[in-house]
């Protein structure tokens, strides 16, 4: 018997860049935007968390990368569903994004993001 | 030789607030425990005595009745993420909701929610705060980079991109009714033409401070939280004069901005994590302290004798007592 893959294992780019409307005040995805709320994040998907020189993380999220590591797709999906539970302290001010559908799908922009804007 | 006065002017101009240190805040304060995991993000009284809030974390409207400290609260839709609430001259809340990209009203009469949702070819906006002008339209602000009016008559709704794009965040009408709002990301202050809803920017004293929030006092000056710079801002429409003032916390970060009645300041600093008063004839500062770490005071409102401060970040509501207001 096979296990179903998880939900952001099936994401939509393409509706996730409209998902990612929800971010874009904050974040961008361009290349070198940066001076914004919230840091960059093209290529966030698989690299270290908080790791950008050109942004300054709240404590939390350093502490955070301490002992996590890596944005790995699990990961990303739990910390957008609800950011302050994940890293309790964050400064980004998000409500967090309920239906795991939607999430799928901006996470499936952001690790497509830097193969389509190239 | 004219020339070399400049920069030493323009240091004048920002540097007095270094020269004054704070004091202990001296009014009465009450603190309102709501709903918990609610986040009170903005506050508005309300024409009966109460007070609304924001529950942004909860997707509701939140009603404190001051007298009693008890609260309830007023689903406002699916996806709701209420961001700003403020009175309308009908005497409802009306409220930006970002999660629902729609504007709400509520009837305290009817206990009714209304819901204007965005034209679909306008996008997801992240709807921030809004404001009434001196001819009853609503304008509002979406943080994606766009600003927009509604006319609760008809429900006729407009929305315009912002210039240079992301960022409008606060927004106000002056006493002569004309409004303005100030750009996070864009750094900068522009002024609505409400006729053709053309955006003028008008370009601030410091470059990149992020504003966060305008307020106007009672002459007209508007004045601005500066969240990048941690500054607060007076620009004067009629003189075109702006000066600033560096917040005396080690870190500021200026978030809401607002002025009472009586024309005295207040100013939010995350950095400090304390709510402050700026007398502006005496350039005094008095500081109110979060009531736990991370208090997080994001919008200010008042009436006369209160000014009504919400802690997203400890899901209380502070009232600070001024005195009876003018007379």
């Amino acid at each position: 018997m096979l296990a179903s893959a998880p939900a952001w294992a099936e994401g939509d780019a393409g509706r996730g860049e409209r998902v990612f409307q929800q971010c874009f005040s904050c974040h961008s995805v361009e290349p070198g935007e940066a001076g914004l709320q919230g840091p960059n994040l093209r290529g966030i998907a698989g690299s270290p968390i908080a790791a950008r020189p050109d942004f300054e993380y709240s404590d939390a999220l350093l502490e955070f990368a301490r002992h996590e590591g890596t944005w790995d797709d699990a990961l990303l999906d739990r910390y957008i569903a609800d950011p302050a539970a994940v890293v309790p302290g964050t400064r980004m001010h998000y409500v967090g994004l309920k239906d795991a559908g939607r999430r799928a799908d901006v996470i499936a922009y952001l690790k497509g993001a830097r193969q389509l804007r190239e | 030789m004219r020339l070399r006065w400049l920069p030493a002017l323009c240091l004048s101009l920002i540097l007095p607030g270094l020269a004054h240190a704070q004091s202990p805040g001296k009014a009465a304060t009450q603190v309102y425990p709501v709903t918990p995991g609610s986040g009170p993000h903005d506050v508005a009284p309300a024409p009966d005595g109460k007070v609304w809030y924001t529950a942004q974390r909860q997707g509701a409207l939140g009603i404190l009745d001051p007298a009693t400290g008890a609260v309830r609260q007023v689903p406002l839709g699916p996806d709701s993420a209420p961001h700003g609430v403020i009175q309308g001259p009908d005497a409802a809340a009306w409220i930006t909701d970002g999660g629902q990209n729609a504007i709400v009203r509520y009837d305290p009469r009817t206990d009714q929610v209304k819901v204007w949702k965005l034209p679909e070819e306008t996008g997801y906006v992240n709807l921030n705060t809004a404001t009434f002008d001196g001819a009853g339209l609503y304008w509002f602000t979406g943080q994606n980079g766009f600003y927009g009016r509604l006319d609760p008559k008809t429900g006729d709704m407009k929305v315009w991109k912002a210039p240079r794009g992301r960022g409008a965040y606060g927004i106000t009408t002056a006493p002569d009714g004309s409004v303005y709002y100030v750009s996070l990301a864009g750094s900068h202050l522009a002024r609505i033409d409400r006729d053709t809803g053309q955006a003028t920017v008008i370009e601030p004293l410091t470059p990149k401070q992020g504003a966060r929030r305008v307020w106007p006092d009672s002459r007209g000056d508007l004045w601005i939280s500066e969240w990048n710079s941690g500054q607060l801002s007076r620009h004067s429409p009629a003189s075109g004069v702006w000066k600033s003032w560096r917040l005396p916390g080690a870190h500021p970060q200026s978030y809401a901005v607002y002025v009472d009645d009586n024309d005295m300041v207040w100013v939010t600093d995350f950095g400090a994590n304390a709510t402050l008063s700026f007398e502006p004839r005496t350039e005094a500062w008095a500081s109110y302290p979060g009531t736990a770490a991370d208090a997080n005071v994001r919008q200010i409102l008042g009436r006369p004798g209160e000014v009504w401060l919400p802690e997203s970040g400890t899901d209380k509501l502070v009232v600070i007592r001024t005195g009876a207001g003018p007379s």
